[in-house]
């Protein structure tokens, strides 16, 4: 089974340039628990910022995210993955990077995401499927 | 065992069990073929639909008078049509989106996710085709009907990003948008009603044991 059929192509962006608390407003607001950064002037270039970057490394240290770029603390480079890989070689991948999502990209474009619960909903339905080829 | 109670009877049984069969391999090559007109934007193509749907509602009568004819036990046959019916209102909206592409060129914005909710219609009937099988072979339905709930619910995700879409899509008209507005809502209602088959076929099982 294929990434591209069970990513998910919502994705949010945020400048690099916007503060931490802008990112925050918008997470919540989207209930989301990632966002992809985005530098001026690179179309291909992202960061990603996740709660527990935002958690961690400002709140909890008890600095003003007001204060605080969302560059200064984002992660860079993504972790990229090929539209036509399968999920069980995805699963490998975030296990030895630790990582709990995979950005699927085309051309270094950024085309959808796939989380932890995208690998497990996967791994279901390969089992339902069993030695079934479509 | 499905089999062993009710095939033991006769024919009849096993005519029925082949055309409901043959029933949802035509709703597998259907959706198929709906895909492959899609990505191609091959118009011709999408007639084969509307021609898949005509073969299919034929079966359907065939398997609908064999069960009234005597096959089965009476208490199974208003589940056994129900499940048929169920896999044909599939049919008729699959028809229906495929009216709409022969007519229509999908705006831009909405052709990538459409083709996904598409191929995720196909898997879900390949999964019900898979859950059709393995009731044949007595054995339990409940990892089928998840993997149907998994990919309703994925395409249950990708409708809202439609409808997010499809607001920013200029419409000429009242009633282009109103096109517009059943194509989608038909494309992703397929899925709801291929989960309802799934649970009906659960049910069928429960009832067989």
């Amino acid at each position: 089974m294929k990434v591209h059929e069970f990513m998910t192509k919502k994705i949010e962006f945020i400048d690099s340039n916007k503060s931490v608390y802008d990112a925050v407003e918008q997470m919540v607001d989207r209930r989301i628990r990632s966002v992809v950064v985005r530098f001026a002037g690179k179309e291909t270039d992202y960061g990603v910022l996740t709660s527990r970057d935002i958690v961690f490394r400002v709140l909890a240290k008890g600095i003003n995210p007001k204060k605080i770029k969302v560059a200064e603390i984002a992660s860079k480079p993504i972790a990229c993955i090929d539209k036509e890989m399968d999920f069980e070689d995805a699963a490998t991948t975030m296990e030895r990077s630790n990582i709990a999502r995979l950005f699927v990209c085309d051309e270094g474009k950024i085309v959808g995401l796939i989380s932890l619960l995208d690998v497990m909903a996967a791994e279901l339905v390969l089992r339902a499927r069993g030695n079934h080829v479509s | 065992m499905f089999l062993d109670k009710i095939l033991s009877h006769g024919k009849k049984e096993r005519y029925v069990i082949e055309d409901i069969k043959r029933h949802i391999e035509l709703l597998c090559t259907a959706c198929d073929t709906f895909i492959t007109s899609l990505e191609k934007q091959d118009r011709n193509l999408m007639w084969e639909v509307v021609e898949l749907e005509r073969e299919a509602d034929s079966v359907r009568r065939e398997v609908i008078s064999h069960i009234y004819e005597g096959a089965f036990l009476p208490y199974l046959r208003p589940d056994l049509c129900k499940f048929v019916e169920i896999v044909d209102e599939v049919f008729d909206l699959l028809k229906e989106t495929a009216f709409y592409c022969v007519e229509n060129d999908i705006p831009e914005p909405l052709r990538d996710e459409s083709i996904r909710v598409a191929l995720l219609n196909f898997r879900m009937c390949d999964m019900l085709l898979i859950s059709f099988d393995a009731m044949l072979k007595g054995e339990d339905l409940r990892e089928k009907t998840l993997a149907v709930r998994i990919f309703e619910k994925k395409i249950d995700d990708i409708k809202l990003n439609l409808v997010k879409e499809v607001a920013q899509v200029p419409i000429e008209n009242f009633w282009a948008g109103k096109a517009l507005s059943d194509f989608l809502t038909n494309l992703t209602m397929i899925s709801d009603i291929i989960e309802d088959a799934s649970d009906h076929l659960q049910i069928i099982n429960v009832s067989t044991r």
